[in-house]
Protein backbone atom coordinates (compact mmCIF):
# COMPACT_ATOMS: atom_id res chain seq x y z
CA UNK A 1 0.00 0.00 0.00
CA UNK A 2 2.84 2.80 0.59
CA UNK A 3 4.41 2.26 -2.72
CA UNK A 4 0.76 2.73 -4.28
CA UNK A 5 1.12 6.76 -3.10
CA UNK A 6 4.94 7.17 -3.97
CA UNK A 7 4.37 5.75 -6.92
CA UNK A 8 1.20 8.34 -7.45
CA UNK A 9 3.69 10.91 -6.23
CA UNK A 10 6.70 10.01 -8.87
CA UNK A 11 4.40 9.59 -11.69
CA UNK A 12 2.71 12.79 -10.83
CA UNK A 13 6.31 14.65 -10.98
CA UNK A 14 6.92 12.95 -14.60
CA UNK A 15 3.78 14.34 -15.73
CA UNK A 16 4.31 17.81 -14.58
CA UNK A 17 7.97 17.13 -16.27
CA UNK A 18 6.69 15.89 -19.10
CA UNK A 19 3.47 18.24 -20.27
CA UNK A 20 4.76 21.29 -18.71
CA UNK A 21 1.91 21.48 -16.65
CA UNK A 22 2.16 24.28 -13.50
CA UNK A 23 4.60 22.52 -11.33
CA UNK A 24 2.92 24.44 -8.35
CA UNK A 25 0.32 21.63 -8.27
CA UNK A 26 2.41 19.49 -6.59
CA UNK A 27 2.34 20.50 -2.67
CA UNK A 28 6.20 20.33 -1.52
CA UNK A 29 6.04 20.08 1.80
CA UNK A 30 3.10 17.66 1.81
CA UNK A 31 4.90 15.22 -0.50
CA UNK A 32 8.27 15.42 2.34
CA UNK A 33 6.09 14.70 5.03
CA UNK A 34 4.71 11.53 3.36
CA UNK A 35 8.51 10.53 2.34
CA UNK A 36 9.03 11.47 6.37
CA UNK A 37 6.17 9.25 7.30
CA UNK A 38 7.39 6.18 5.79
CA UNK A 39 11.17 7.00 6.07
CA UNK A 40 11.58 4.60 8.95
CA UNK A 41 9.42 2.08 7.31
CA UNK A 42 11.76 1.60 5.17
CA UNK A 43 13.76 -2.15 4.76
CA UNK A 44 15.10 -3.07 1.93
CA UNK A 45 17.35 -1.65 -0.86
CA UNK A 46 14.40 -1.19 -2.86
CA UNK A 47 12.29 0.60 -0.84
CA UNK A 48 15.39 2.93 -0.48
CA UNK A 49 15.71 3.10 -4.25
CA UNK A 50 12.06 4.30 -4.39
CA UNK A 51 12.54 7.21 -1.79
CA UNK A 52 15.65 8.01 -3.30
CA UNK A 53 13.75 8.40 -6.83
CA UNK A 54 10.71 10.39 -5.53
CA UNK A 55 13.27 12.59 -3.62
CA UNK A 56 14.92 13.48 -7.31
CA UNK A 57 11.52 13.67 -8.79
CA UNK A 58 10.80 16.24 -6.37
CA UNK A 59 13.75 18.37 -6.99
CA UNK A 60 13.55 18.15 -10.82
CA UNK A 61 9.88 19.64 -9.95
CA UNK A 62 11.32 21.89 -7.26
CA UNK A 63 13.74 23.34 -10.46
CA UNK A 64 10.80 23.81 -12.47
CA UNK A 65 9.14 25.83 -9.95
CA UNK A 66 12.20 28.18 -10.15
CA UNK A 67 12.07 28.11 -13.88
CA UNK A 68 8.13 29.11 -13.50
CA UNK A 69 8.99 32.17 -11.06
CA UNK A 70 11.89 33.04 -13.15
CA UNK A 71 9.75 32.90 -16.34
CA UNK A 72 7.04 34.85 -14.84
CA UNK A 73 8.93 37.46 -13.39
CA UNK A 74 10.72 38.23 -17.18
CA UNK A 75 9.18 40.55 -19.32
CA UNK A 76 8.73 37.46 -21.91
CA UNK A 77 6.06 35.93 -19.75
CA UNK A 78 2.18 36.34 -21.44
CA UNK A 79 -0.78 35.17 -19.44
CA UNK A 80 -1.63 31.75 -21.49
CA UNK A 81 -5.21 32.52 -21.11
CA UNK A 82 -5.05 36.16 -22.98
CA UNK A 83 -3.26 34.84 -25.67
CA UNK A 84 -5.07 31.70 -26.13
CA UNK A 85 -8.57 34.40 -25.76
CA UNK A 86 -6.49 36.28 -28.48
CA UNK A 87 -5.41 33.82 -30.76
CA UNK A 88 -9.02 32.41 -30.96
CA UNK A 89 -10.22 36.12 -32.16
CA UNK A 90 -7.72 36.83 -34.73
CA UNK A 91 -8.09 35.99 -38.76
CA UNK A 92 -6.12 33.54 -39.96
CA UNK A 93 -4.58 36.53 -42.45
CA UNK A 94 -4.03 38.53 -38.74
CA UNK A 95 -2.01 35.72 -37.50
CA UNK A 96 -0.29 35.04 -40.85
CA UNK A 97 0.70 38.68 -41.05
CA UNK A 98 2.20 38.46 -37.40
CA UNK A 99 3.83 35.50 -38.21
CA UNK A 100 5.89 36.93 -41.39
CA UNK A 101 6.32 40.24 -39.71
CA UNK A 102 8.51 38.45 -36.69
CA UNK A 103 10.11 35.89 -39.13
CA UNK A 104 13.81 35.82 -40.17
CA UNK A 105 14.08 33.14 -42.31
CA UNK A 106 17.07 31.34 -42.93
CA UNK A 107 19.50 31.59 -46.43
CA UNK A 108 20.64 28.77 -47.49
CA UNK A 109 21.96 26.91 -51.24
CA UNK A 110 20.78 23.45 -51.87
CA UNK A 111 22.19 22.42 -55.03
CA UNK A 112 24.58 19.56 -56.62
CA UNK A 113 28.17 20.53 -57.15
CA UNK A 114 30.05 18.74 -60.01
CA UNK A 115 32.48 17.07 -57.05
CA UNK A 116 29.46 15.47 -55.74
CA UNK A 117 28.11 14.35 -59.13
CA UNK A 118 31.67 12.83 -59.59
CA UNK A 119 31.29 11.54 -56.67
CA UNK A 120 27.59 9.94 -57.55
CA UNK A 121 29.35 8.18 -60.62
CA UNK A 122 31.81 6.64 -59.57
CA UNK A 123 29.60 5.07 -56.34
CA UNK A 124 27.13 3.89 -59.35
CA UNK A 125 30.10 2.47 -61.37
CA UNK A 126 31.45 0.47 -58.16
CA UNK A 127 27.28 -0.98 -57.75
CA UNK A 128 26.50 -4.25 -58.20
CA UNK A 129 23.79 -5.38 -60.47
CA UNK A 130 20.48 -5.57 -58.40
CA UNK A 131 20.35 -9.26 -58.74
CA UNK A 132 23.63 -9.64 -56.98
CA UNK A 133 22.12 -7.92 -54.21
CA UNK A 134 18.83 -9.12 -53.36
CA UNK A 135 19.37 -9.10 -49.97
CA UNK A 136 19.73 -5.47 -49.59
CA UNK A 137 16.63 -5.68 -50.43
CA UNK A 138 13.78 -7.85 -48.57
CA UNK A 139 10.12 -7.99 -49.56
CA UNK A 140 8.47 -5.91 -47.76
CA UNK A 141 6.81 -7.38 -44.53
CA UNK A 142 3.13 -7.20 -44.11
CA UNK A 143 1.99 -4.81 -42.02
CA UNK A 144 1.87 -5.52 -38.01
CA UNK A 145 -1.38 -4.00 -37.27
CA UNK A 146 -4.71 -1.88 -39.03
CA UNK A 147 -6.83 0.28 -38.69
CA UNK A 148 -10.37 -0.56 -37.00
CA UNK A 149 -13.16 1.21 -36.25
CA UNK A 150 -11.93 2.86 -33.13
CA UNK A 151 -9.00 3.95 -34.53
CA UNK A 152 -11.50 5.84 -37.37
CA UNK A 153 -13.25 7.01 -34.60
CA UNK A 154 -10.64 8.38 -32.86
CA UNK A 155 -8.96 10.07 -35.67
CA UNK A 156 -12.88 11.30 -35.77
CA UNK A 157 -13.06 9.66 -39.75
CA UNK A 158 -16.54 8.64 -38.76
CA UNK A 159 -18.13 8.75 -35.49
CA UNK A 160 -20.53 6.09 -34.21
CA UNK A 161 -23.87 6.97 -34.92
CA UNK A 162 -22.28 7.85 -38.63
CA UNK A 163 -21.51 4.31 -38.57
CA UNK A 164 -24.48 2.47 -37.17
CA UNK A 165 -26.39 4.60 -39.58
CA UNK A 166 -24.93 3.36 -42.67
CA UNK A 167 -24.13 -0.31 -41.51
CA UNK A 168 -28.42 0.45 -40.57
CA UNK A 169 -28.79 1.38 -44.64
CA UNK A 170 -27.32 -1.60 -45.60
CA UNK A 171 -28.79 -4.06 -43.80
CA UNK A 172 -32.28 -2.71 -44.85
CA UNK A 173 -31.28 -2.75 -48.35
CA UNK A 174 -30.21 -6.69 -47.87
CA UNK A 175 -33.93 -6.64 -45.97
CA UNK A 176 -35.72 -5.81 -49.68
CA UNK A 177 -33.25 -7.49 -51.64
CA UNK A 178 -33.81 -11.00 -49.88
CA UNK A 179 -31.02 -13.44 -50.38
CA UNK A 180 -28.86 -12.73 -53.43
CA UNK A 181 -25.14 -13.07 -54.89
CA UNK A 182 -22.65 -11.50 -52.79
CA UNK A 183 -21.31 -9.24 -55.20
CA UNK A 184 -24.21 -8.31 -56.84
CA UNK A 185 -25.70 -6.91 -53.29
CA UNK A 186 -22.01 -5.65 -53.08
CA UNK A 187 -21.07 -4.01 -56.18
CA UNK A 188 -22.56 -0.79 -56.89
CA UNK A 189 -21.55 2.21 -59.52
CA UNK A 190 -18.55 3.44 -57.95
CA UNK A 191 -16.03 1.05 -56.85
CA UNK A 192 -15.04 2.76 -53.72
CA UNK A 193 -19.05 2.63 -52.85
CA UNK A 194 -18.91 -0.95 -53.15
CA UNK A 195 -15.58 -1.56 -50.92
CA UNK A 196 -17.36 0.60 -48.17
CA UNK A 197 -19.92 -1.88 -48.49
CA UNK A 198 -18.53 -4.75 -48.80
CA UNK A 199 -16.99 -3.53 -45.07
CA UNK A 200 -19.94 -2.38 -43.68
CA UNK A 201 -21.36 -5.56 -44.43
CA UNK A 202 -18.76 -7.92 -43.08
CA UNK A 203 -19.86 -6.31 -39.53
CA UNK A 204 -23.09 -7.21 -40.31
CA UNK A 205 -22.46 -11.10 -41.24
CA UNK A 206 -19.90 -10.49 -37.82
CA UNK A 207 -22.84 -9.31 -35.95
CA UNK A 208 -24.88 -11.60 -37.01
CA UNK A 209 -27.34 -10.03 -38.92
CA UNK A 210 -27.13 -11.56 -42.37
CA UNK A 211 -25.75 -15.03 -43.53
CA UNK A 212 -23.21 -15.88 -46.14
CA UNK A 213 -23.95 -19.47 -47.93
CA UNK A 214 -20.72 -20.45 -49.73
CA UNK A 215 -20.86 -23.03 -52.14
CA UNK A 216 -16.93 -23.94 -53.02
CA UNK A 217 -17.77 -26.19 -55.82
CA UNK A 218 -19.75 -23.57 -58.08
CA UNK A 219 -17.62 -20.95 -56.72
CA UNK A 220 -20.95 -18.78 -55.71
CA UNK A 221 -21.46 -16.46 -52.50
CA UNK A 222 -24.95 -15.58 -51.48
CA UNK A 223 -26.02 -13.61 -48.87
CA UNK A 224 -29.16 -12.98 -47.02
CA UNK A 225 -30.76 -11.30 -43.91
CA UNK A 226 -30.35 -13.43 -40.90
CA UNK A 227 -33.18 -14.84 -40.11
CA UNK A 228 -32.74 -15.49 -36.22
CA UNK A 229 -31.96 -12.03 -33.43
CA UNK A 230 -29.43 -14.03 -32.04
CA UNK A 231 -25.88 -12.41 -32.38
CA UNK A 232 -23.27 -14.36 -34.24
CA UNK A 233 -21.15 -14.67 -31.98
CA UNK A 234 -23.21 -15.97 -29.49
CA UNK A 235 -24.20 -18.82 -31.98
CA UNK A 236 -21.00 -19.38 -32.85
CA UNK A 237 -18.31 -18.13 -30.12
CA UNK A 238 -15.36 -19.44 -32.16
CA UNK A 239 -16.09 -17.08 -35.07
CA UNK A 240 -13.88 -17.80 -38.07
CA UNK A 241 -12.79 -15.38 -40.87
CA UNK A 242 -14.03 -15.49 -44.38
CA UNK A 243 -11.89 -13.86 -47.26
CA UNK A 244 -13.57 -12.73 -50.35
CA UNK A 245 -11.80 -10.96 -53.05
CA UNK A 246 -12.84 -8.32 -54.28
CA UNK A 247 -11.13 -6.16 -57.24
CA UNK A 248 -11.09 -3.14 -59.55
CA UNK A 249 -10.87 -5.80 -62.24
CA UNK A 250 -13.49 -8.11 -61.12
CA UNK A 251 -16.21 -4.92 -60.60
CA UNK A 252 -15.57 -3.22 -63.89
CA UNK A 253 -16.58 -7.25 -65.68
CA UNK A 254 -19.19 -7.19 -63.33
CA UNK A 255 -20.52 -3.39 -64.55
CA UNK A 256 -20.04 -4.44 -68.32
CA UNK A 257 -21.90 -7.38 -67.81
CA UNK A 258 -24.61 -5.71 -66.13
CA UNK A 259 -24.48 -2.97 -68.89
CA UNK A 260 -24.82 -5.47 -71.73
CA UNK A 261 -28.08 -7.01 -69.96
CA UNK A 262 -26.01 -10.13 -68.58
CA UNK A 263 -26.59 -11.97 -65.68
CA UNK A 264 -24.21 -10.35 -63.90
CA UNK A 265 -23.55 -13.00 -61.38
CA UNK A 266 -22.43 -15.28 -64.28
CA UNK A 267 -19.16 -14.77 -63.83
CA UNK B 1 52.87 46.44 -46.32
CA UNK B 2 53.32 43.52 -47.84
CA UNK B 3 52.80 41.46 -44.30
CA UNK B 4 49.37 43.54 -44.25
CA UNK B 5 48.32 42.39 -47.68
CA UNK B 6 49.09 39.00 -46.87
CA UNK B 7 46.73 39.05 -43.64
CA UNK B 8 43.93 40.79 -45.33
CA UNK B 9 44.08 37.89 -48.17
CA UNK B 10 44.29 34.90 -45.45
CA UNK B 11 41.26 36.79 -43.76
CA UNK B 12 39.21 37.19 -47.23
CA UNK B 13 40.06 33.51 -48.12
CA UNK B 14 38.62 32.65 -44.38
CA UNK B 15 35.13 34.35 -44.93
CA UNK B 16 34.65 33.23 -48.52
CA UNK B 17 35.26 29.67 -46.95
CA UNK B 18 32.74 30.49 -44.21
CA UNK B 19 30.29 32.00 -46.04
CA UNK B 20 30.37 28.42 -48.68
CA UNK B 21 29.87 26.37 -45.49
CA UNK B 22 27.32 28.63 -44.19
CA UNK B 23 25.42 28.97 -47.47
CA UNK B 24 25.09 25.42 -48.59
CA UNK B 25 22.72 23.03 -47.44
CA UNK B 26 25.18 20.07 -46.13
CA UNK B 27 23.43 18.26 -43.78
CA UNK B 28 19.74 17.72 -42.79
CA UNK B 29 19.56 21.01 -41.24
CA UNK B 30 21.02 24.12 -42.47
CA UNK B 31 24.30 25.91 -41.42
CA UNK B 32 27.15 24.52 -39.62
CA UNK B 33 28.36 23.12 -36.10
CA UNK B 34 30.80 25.24 -34.60
CA UNK B 35 33.50 22.33 -34.76
CA UNK B 36 33.00 22.56 -37.90
CA UNK B 37 34.13 25.97 -38.47
CA UNK B 38 36.73 25.84 -36.26
CA UNK B 39 37.97 22.50 -38.29
CA UNK B 40 37.70 24.17 -41.81
CA UNK B 41 38.56 27.86 -40.67
CA UNK B 42 40.78 27.81 -38.13
CA UNK B 43 40.42 29.00 -34.07
CA UNK B 44 39.66 32.42 -34.89
CA UNK B 45 36.24 31.06 -36.54
CA UNK B 46 33.99 33.69 -34.52
CA UNK B 47 36.15 36.57 -35.38
CA UNK B 48 36.00 35.31 -39.16
CA UNK B 49 32.32 34.92 -38.65
CA UNK B 50 32.11 38.54 -37.18
CA UNK B 51 33.61 39.87 -40.23
CA UNK B 52 31.14 38.32 -42.26
CA UNK B 53 28.58 39.47 -40.28
CA UNK B 54 29.57 42.84 -41.19
CA UNK B 55 29.58 42.10 -45.03
CA UNK B 56 26.03 40.09 -44.85
CA UNK B 57 24.53 42.99 -43.21
CA UNK B 58 25.15 45.61 -46.19
CA UNK B 59 22.66 42.57 -47.41
CA UNK B 60 20.34 42.91 -45.28
CA UNK B 61 21.21 39.28 -43.95
CA UNK B 62 23.14 38.06 -40.18
CA UNK B 63 24.89 35.09 -38.93
CA UNK B 64 22.55 33.24 -36.28
CA UNK B 65 23.54 31.12 -33.51
CA UNK B 66 21.53 28.77 -31.73
CA UNK B 67 22.51 26.36 -29.54
CA UNK B 68 20.59 22.79 -30.10
CA UNK B 69 19.40 22.73 -26.33
CA UNK B 70 17.17 25.96 -27.43
CA UNK B 71 19.08 28.74 -25.63
CA UNK B 72 20.24 31.72 -28.11
CA UNK B 73 23.72 31.99 -26.53
CA UNK B 74 26.54 30.00 -24.60
CA UNK B 75 29.64 31.72 -23.73
CA UNK B 76 31.89 28.75 -23.19
CA UNK B 77 34.21 27.63 -26.13
CA UNK B 78 33.20 24.20 -25.26
CA UNK B 79 29.58 25.26 -25.88
CA UNK B 80 29.67 27.15 -28.66
CA UNK B 81 32.13 24.59 -30.61
CA UNK B 82 28.46 22.79 -30.41
CA UNK B 83 26.28 25.45 -31.48
CA UNK B 84 24.87 25.54 -34.80
CA UNK B 85 25.70 28.57 -37.45
CA UNK B 86 23.31 29.81 -39.54
CA UNK B 87 22.47 33.05 -41.94
CA UNK B 88 19.25 34.22 -41.88
CA UNK B 89 17.44 37.57 -43.52
CA UNK B 90 17.99 40.46 -40.66
CA UNK B 91 14.99 42.17 -41.32
CA UNK B 92 11.29 40.63 -40.96
CA UNK B 93 10.17 39.56 -44.18
CA UNK B 94 7.06 41.53 -45.51
CA UNK B 95 6.46 40.79 -49.15
CA UNK B 96 5.73 36.86 -49.55
CA UNK B 97 8.56 35.17 -49.09
CA UNK B 98 7.05 31.52 -48.82
CA UNK B 99 4.66 29.26 -50.89
CA UNK B 100 2.58 28.65 -47.87
CA UNK B 101 -0.88 28.93 -48.10
CA UNK B 102 -2.38 31.61 -45.54
CA UNK B 103 -3.72 28.78 -44.00
CA UNK B 104 -0.84 26.91 -42.76
CA UNK B 105 1.03 30.25 -41.81
CA UNK B 106 -2.11 31.07 -39.84
CA UNK B 107 -1.82 27.69 -38.37
CA UNK B 108 1.80 27.77 -37.81
CA UNK B 109 1.43 31.00 -36.07
CA UNK B 110 -1.18 29.75 -33.48
CA UNK B 111 0.72 26.51 -33.14
CA UNK B 112 3.90 28.70 -32.22
CA UNK B 113 2.31 30.89 -30.03
CA UNK B 114 -0.07 28.64 -28.05
CA UNK B 115 3.10 26.61 -27.22
CA UNK B 116 4.99 30.01 -26.32
CA UNK B 117 2.70 30.86 -23.73
CA UNK B 118 2.76 27.06 -22.05
CA UNK B 119 6.34 27.72 -21.61
CA UNK B 120 7.62 26.06 -24.54
CA UNK B 121 6.02 23.03 -24.49
CA UNK B 122 1.97 21.66 -24.93
CA UNK B 123 0.64 18.23 -25.43
CA UNK B 124 0.37 17.44 -28.64
CA UNK B 125 -3.79 16.72 -28.07
CA UNK B 126 -4.23 20.36 -26.67
CA UNK B 127 -2.66 21.66 -29.50
CA UNK B 128 -4.61 19.70 -31.97
CA UNK B 129 -7.73 20.46 -29.93
CA UNK B 130 -6.89 23.96 -30.00
CA UNK B 131 -6.28 24.47 -33.62
CA UNK B 132 -9.34 22.30 -34.34
CA UNK B 133 -11.54 24.73 -33.47
CA UNK B 134 -10.89 27.04 -36.75
CA UNK B 135 -9.79 24.02 -38.71
CA UNK B 136 -10.99 20.56 -39.33
CA UNK B 137 -9.30 17.64 -37.78
CA UNK B 138 -7.84 15.95 -40.80
CA UNK B 139 -6.15 19.29 -41.74
CA UNK B 140 -4.91 19.87 -38.45
CA UNK B 141 -2.78 16.74 -38.34
CA UNK B 142 -1.41 17.02 -41.69
CA UNK B 143 -0.08 20.71 -40.25
CA UNK B 144 0.97 19.60 -37.36
CA UNK B 145 3.14 16.54 -38.93
CA UNK B 146 4.29 19.10 -41.78
CA UNK B 147 5.80 21.60 -39.08
CA UNK B 148 7.25 18.90 -37.39
CA UNK B 149 8.90 17.96 -40.46
CA UNK B 150 10.31 21.31 -41.39
CA UNK B 151 12.06 21.91 -38.61
CA UNK B 152 9.36 24.36 -36.94
CA UNK B 153 7.81 22.28 -34.16
CA UNK B 154 9.75 19.34 -32.38
CA UNK B 155 7.89 16.12 -30.65
CA UNK B 156 8.60 14.21 -28.23
CA UNK B 157 6.49 11.29 -27.29
CA UNK B 158 3.42 13.30 -27.27
CA UNK B 159 4.71 16.74 -25.96
CA UNK B 160 5.29 19.58 -28.64
CA UNK B 161 8.00 21.90 -28.51
CA UNK B 162 9.89 24.65 -30.00
CA UNK B 163 12.11 23.56 -32.78
CA UNK B 164 15.23 24.73 -34.12
CA UNK B 165 14.04 26.08 -37.43
CA UNK B 166 11.77 28.64 -34.97
CA UNK B 167 14.04 29.15 -32.45
CA UNK B 168 16.70 30.77 -35.75
CA UNK B 169 14.03 32.19 -38.11
CA UNK B 170 10.85 33.45 -35.57
CA UNK B 171 11.75 36.45 -33.11
CA UNK B 172 9.32 34.35 -30.28
CA UNK B 173 8.61 37.88 -28.34
CA UNK B 174 7.40 39.68 -31.71
CA UNK B 175 4.84 37.06 -32.45
CA UNK B 176 3.46 37.34 -29.07
CA UNK B 177 3.63 40.82 -28.98
CA UNK B 178 2.07 41.44 -32.74
CA UNK B 179 -0.83 39.06 -31.60
CA UNK B 180 -1.41 40.60 -28.63
CA UNK B 181 -1.62 44.08 -30.18
CA UNK B 182 -3.19 42.88 -33.38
Amino acid sequence: MKFDELFRLIHFCETIEKEGTDPFDLDVKKFLETLKRYHKKWKSLDDLLLDAEALAELAKVIELQGKWIKDRSSSFYIDPALLELKLKMLEPHQLATAFVRSWNPVISVDRITLQRLKEGLNYWNALLPLNKRKEEFPLPSALDTTFDLGDLIELNILSKEEFADALQAVLKELEERGRIDYHDFIYGDAFEASIIKAYLTSYLVSEGKAELDINPLEDEVFISPSSTNVTAKALHPLSKSIAISLSYEDWLQWREKRKHGQEPNER
Amino acid sequence: MEREEEARTRTERKVKRAAQLLFFWRHRIPGVKGWELKKAVGDDYLEVLGVLDSVLDRFGMEVKRISEEGEERGEEEEKTERDRFMIVLKDPVIEKASGERIDDVAMLAATLAYIISKQGKAPRKAVEDFLSEKFPKQRVFFALDRYIRQGYVGEDETVLYIGWRTRAEVDRKSLVDLILSS
